[in-house]
């Protein structure tokens, strides 16, 4: 089965700095990791890889260190890693990227199965999983918290939806979102990762994929980013209890009344 | 203190034999080669002198490459009862006894069980794994554990924390004892204290002794959470020298040793 | 994509579930409306799936002037590509300027297909929404980076401009609307989907769910409270009608399952009174409650940020002061 994995590397902290002239996050300075959801994604695609045979090609987009959590995919056990890099790439948002992204998976030939992590915790829209499967016009199931498999062409999955899910079958091609729950993801050896430092990784620029310039970086980003400030918290005058367990209960329980719903 | 200890274990302790705990191997391709060298470099050192390696197990959450896999892969020689490595408590069922089995293969006799730290990356045992109820999988639990399923194999420790609330603290720690640890090491010790005094006094096990070999004091202070009060500059080889003479015959555990600067000073 | 052409209307896609309209799309067309006044713009709701009717009054009288109803019994199930592929046809159709949806499972499948297909920008887990008075645009205010900032995203020269919001952040119009809406009637494209995809089974909400849709009141806990306080807040949610939350630790603690965990990576909630027992109060955990009306928390440390913010801090044992507050409850039946 040939599997393609998107990860994104991350900044290490939830929190970091904002360029105020171009509003786009600065990168320097702040550790990087991968995505904590695409380590599910990798770790489903290396257990079918145990399960139906295959390749299993890591796929990101990124500055060119970017290439560290393509080594540490190599370190875990993928075959193939590929880096999308160059200046005209950058501040693409979730469409540009999409985009770029489904112009490398057709350069690899297409595959049977992509799979990404639930959500990045930078930008935490979840949206790129989708975006790509609608490009490459194929089926998809986000939410994934179990996946069997059926033979080479058939997947099972369980996916959630608010307040249940389904259990769907799914002929290949077909793109999976993933969710923590999926499974626990292996934690890289020592021979994995001597393995995976003399690995070739594959890096393509704006020459090698040949995009529309138009539909990419900040020019070809749909939405941009106007404004950003520290977020606010509503304003409390806030009464202090101090004293006995029956007093704080007591002070609390006064605050419980009738609510009423909110129309 | 009063515990009941249900085994005879009788432990030679050696004169003046450190613990020495070194700097694991982080995560990564860089410099890999480089940074084993630089392990095993010291890790030999340590050996030649006599002393105890001590080996730990991703500590404060950071992925760290295991002390059996560097023990595998550098081909390192395993004196009996010469290198200690630390589990704690997140791992897989399967990965726990894949250490375990290698920690045994490659001769490792002595581990510390601590629940450690763990991170988004790891994985945490669940009462379930061990075939117990409960809520949670302490240091407590994986000790019983270690004790039942390699029964006398291993020399199991526990860790001591002297700076979290006594009672609480000294009932976590009969409760180890009771499920089966060995030996205990502390937290570092920057100076005598009434409750180390008591330790040293009173408790059935050995008991090692945790230094701080930085001068750095202000980091000891954020790893154990509270503020270290420092009024002049600390000497780590001072205070430890005047620990060894209060606690006399008492082992140490060293952490953050400089092997440039203080490795020759220290090791008799 | 075409931009030459002008674009009105505010859409709200209807999310059903178990036949019944969610709250949330209720909430998405009282935001449209309040929108839509800002360019005297219409309001219509997409609403697809078997048996409509009695549904559309419903639309209407919770601010949509007109109803796209597609009767299709395929769509009583999620079938994501074939309804992108419907709504991103009905927009060529009628090219409606701003498109809203749920932010939730459902919405995170669907949306960014749709925005795909459009080729129009999407932003996610909106918070607040505006029109430019410059320029008509939807200005579109987003929490990012574990929440500690508020971005605000436009979307350039596409499409409809589409924007999804969580349950429980904007909300209804106070009163119903009167005026009936037009009803159009529109059917879904050839299905080309067919086969590749097919539903075995589906299953409902796991015992564990909360509801916190419509919760008065959610008692919560967080690092500071263990296994047997947490058995004790569970005991007084029960007896008190509560839902119970809890903090990102407390789930990684496993001592609760993860749908009751509120904040970024949980839920949003906005209750009447959120009641936070040994809870630190870290910004992500914030963000998921920060708007509910009567804030108390519960610590033995009155320097922690929750307890700053908190219109009543109690310092104290969590666990103590839940087992009082059982007692209390239970012997003086307050609150009833």
């Amino acid at each position: 089965m040939k599997i393609i994995v998107c990860i994104k590397q991350v900044p290490a902290a939830a929190s970091v700095r904002i360029d105020p002239v171009t509003l786009q996050l600065i990168r320097e300075g702040v550790g990087s990791v991968i995505n904590p959801f695409d380590y599910h994604a990798l770790e489903a695609a290396l257990a079918l890889r145990e399960t139906a045979g295959g390749e299993v090609t890591v796929l990101t987009m990124g500055p060119p260190k970017a290439e560290t959590a393509l080594r540490e995919a190599l370190a875990l056990g993928a075959d193939r890693a590929v880096l999308l890099t160059d200046r005209a790439f950058a501040g693409s948002d979730t469409w540009a990227t999409a985009y770029l992204l489904s112009l490398a998976v057709r350069k690899l030939g297409g595959a049977d199965l992509l799979l990404c992590g639930k959500q990045a915790i930078d930008g935490d829209t979840a949206q790129v999983g989708p975006q790509l499967a609608a490009r490459l016009g194929i089926v998809q199931a986000t939410g994934v918290s179990e996946l069997r498999f059926v033979d080479g062409a058939t997947l099972e999955v369980r996916r959630m939806l608010d307040g249940g899910g389904d259990l769907l079958r799914l002929r290949l091609p077909a793109l999976l979102g993933v969710e923590r729950d999926l499974n626990r993801p292996r934690v890289p050896t020592l021979p994995g990762y001597l393995r995976a430092v003399d690995r070739p990784v594959t890096v393509w620029s704006a020459a090698e994929l040949n995009p529309d310039p138009a539909l990419i970086g900040l020019a070809g980003s749909p939405t941009r980013v106007v404004s950003s400030r520290p977020a606010e918290l509503p304003k409390r005058d806030t009464v202090l209890v101090r004293g006995s367990s029956a007093d704080g209960a007591a002070a609390i329980l006064r605050c419980w009344k009738p609510r009423k719903e909110t129309i | 203190m009063p515990v009941k200890s249900s085994q005879n274990r009788s432990y030679k302790i050696q004169k003046v034999v450190y613990q020495i705990e070194l700097p694991m191997v982080k995560h990564g391709t860089e410099n890999l080669a480089a940074r084993l060298g630089a392990f095993a470099e010291k890790y030999c050192r340590v050996i030649a002198s006599d002393h105890v390696v001590s080996l730990t197990d991703n500590a404060m959450g950071q992925l760290a490459f295991q002390g059996h896999e560097l023990l595998r892969e550098l081909k390192l020689e395993v004196p009996e009862h010469r290198v200690m490595v630390h589990i704690n408590t997140f791992h897989t069922p399967a990965h726990l006894h894949e250490i375990l089995e290698s920690c045994g293969g490659l001769g490792v006799r002595d581990l510390l069980i601590i629940s450690g730290d763990g991170s988004v990356r790891l994985p945490k045992l669940r009462p379930a794994d061990l075939g117990i109820g409960g809520e949670a999988v302490t240091s407590v639990e994986l000790i019983a554990y270690i004790r039942k399923n390699f029964s006398g194999f291993f020399r199991l420790g526990a860790a001591f924390n002297q700076y979290e609330p006594p009672d609480h603290e000294h009932a976590k720690l009969i409760r180890k004892l009771e499920a089966g640890a060995d030996f205990v090491i502390t937290q570092p010790v920057i100076a005598p204290t009434a409750e180390i005094d008591e330790l040293h006094r009173t408790l059935p096990v050995p008991l090692f002794l945790e230094a701080w070999m930085s001068p750095r004091i202000e980091l000891l202070g954020e790893c154990i959470g509270c503020q270290i009060a420092s009024g002049s500059a600390f000497d780590p080889i001072e205070v430890l020298h005047r620990l060894e003479t209060r606690y006399a015959g008492r082992s140490f555990y060293l952490a953050l040793l400089n092997f440039a600067k203080q490795f020759e000073l220290v090791v008799r | 994509m075409s931009n030459e052409q002008a674009h009105s209307g505010i859409w709200v896609p209807a999310e059903i579930r178990h036949g019944k309209i969610t709250p949330a799309t209720f909430e998405l067309l009282g935001e449209a409306v309040r929108l839509a006044a800002a360019n005297a713009d219409k309001v219509t709701a997409v609403l697809w799936g078997g048996g409509l009717d009695p549904l559309i009054g419903e639309l209407g009288r919770a601010g949509a002037d007109r109803v796209i109803a597609i009767e299709d019994s395929r769509f009583d199930v999620f079938r994501d590509e074939l309804q992108a592929e419907t709504l991103a046809g009905l927009t060529g159709k009628y090219r409606p300027a701003i498109m809203l949806l749920q932010a939730g499972s459902l919405g995170r499948a669907l949306a960014p297909r749709v925005a795909a297909l459009c080729h129009t920008g999407l932003t996610a887990d909106c918070t607040g929404l505006a029109i430019d008075p410059a320029s008509g645009a939807l200005l579109q205010t987003r929490p990012a980076f574990g929440g500690s900032l508020l971005a605000t995203i436009r979307t350039n020269g596409c499409f409809p401009q589409m924007a999804t919001v969580r349950p429980g952040v904007m909300r209804r119009i106070a009163a119903a609307k009167t005026v009936p809406p037009e009803v159009v009637r529109e059917s879904a494209p050839a299905d080309r989907w067919n086969g590749l995809k097919t539903v075995l089974a589906g299953f409902g909400r796991e015992a564990d769910e909360p509801s916190f849709d419509g919760a008065g009141a959610i008692v919560s806990g967080g690092r500071g409270l263990n296994g047997e306080g947490f058995a004790l807040l569970r005991r007084f949610a029960e007896l008190s009608g509560a839902a119970v939350g809890a903090s990102r630790a407390a789930v990684d603690a496993n001592r609760i399952g993860y749908p009751h965990q509120v904040g970024q990576t949980g839920r949003t909630v906005r209750p009447g009174l959120y009641v936070a027992f040994g809870i630190s109060g870290q910004i992500q955990h914030l963000a998921g409650m920060q708007n509910c009306e009567v804030l108390v928390a519960v610590n033995t440390d009155p320097e922690a940020p929750l307890m700053k913010l908190a219109d009543l801090a109690v310092v104290g044992d969590a666990g103590d002061i839940l087992r009082q507050m059982i007692n209390q409850f239970q012997t003086d039946g307050e609150g009833k």
